[in-house]
């Protein structure tokens, strides 16, 4: 039943989900940043269990080198290092919707027959053979372009919004 | 092996807690954790299906590689929209930024 890639697992879903909880509740919103970093990193170590690791390296480059330090940096800027902060009217309106929502998710989950064994042998050099994908006209290459644009978009109206007036 | 119903629950605790998050948050900085949180889940969702149904698994990551160029721009102008409102009004609690309220 516990094989050594299953507690590896509940290791790696504990560190992300217990993260991810400390995150909601924490009473600073700078130890939120920090748990949530912790958190990527659970889920980065997934990845490395799903034989994917080059996400590994996305999450690890673009999610915490990237939109966690610009989190921290937002923080800074708006000054709320220390602020307790504070939570709405009604949090258990909340937990109650999010709980239903988790409830039902959960129960269709139990209704499908996943597969409890990969059902297809584990990639091999796969990375050369998506990049290919992502530009060949008959794959990916509309919404590659459009992605492009998409980025070149927010970097101009992110200048345009952070200037000075 | 790990069956892939536990990666598609621990995705969907991930996701629910940053609904949570989104729902009972008066802060513009951690609305948007929680926003990441959910995109994150989504894409273990991806990730995984990609590993265990798909020969090669190409189609899964590539649908999380534009998750990820998605997630990075509303990241990046969520928070130039943030640092823009702390400017102008010297709060980021969304109960306090009720101009439009009747």
């Amino acid at each position: 039943m516990f094989t050594v890639p299953r507690l590896l697992f509940l290791c790696f879903a504990f560190i992300a989900l217990g993260s991810a909880v400390r995150m909601v509740v924490a009473h600073q919103v700078f130890h939120a940043a920090f748990w949530l970093i912790l958190s990527f990193f659970g889920i980065a170590a997934l990845y490395v269990m799903l034989e994917a690791p080059f996400m590994t390296g996305l999450q690890l480059f673009l999610y915490i080198g990237g939109v966690a330090v610009l989190n921290i940096m937002a923080i800074m800027v708006t000054r709320q290092m220390m602020h307790p902060r504070r939570t709405a009217n009604d949090p258990l309106t909340a937990a109650l919707m999010a709980f239903s929502t988790f409830s039902f998710i959960l129960w269709m989950i139990l209704q499908l027959p996943f597969p409890n064994e990969p059902q297809v042998p584990a990639p091999v050099g796969n990375l050369p053979v998506i990049g290919e994908l992502l530009v060949d006209v008959n794959g990916y290459a509309l919404p590659f372009e459009l992605v492009s644009l998409l980025l070149f978009v927010v970097l101009l109206s992110v200048l345009y919004l952070a200037k000075e007036r | 092996m790990i069956p892939l119903s536990w990666y598609l629950m621990l995705a969907a605790a991930l996701f629910c807690v940053g609904l949570y998050g989104m729902l009972a948050e008066r802060h513009l900085i951690t609305m948007l954790m929680s926003l990441e949180l959910m995109l994150n889940a989504v894409i273990l969702n991806m990730v995984a299906f990609a590993r265990y149904l798909e020969p090669q698994a190409l189609h899964g990551k590539t649908f999380a590689l534009f998750i990820y160029a998605l997630a990075a721009a509303d990241a990046v102008l969520g928070l130039a929209l943030t640092v823009l409102v702390w400017r102008n009004r010297d709060t980021v609690a969304i109960d306090k930024i009720n101009t439009l309220k009747g």
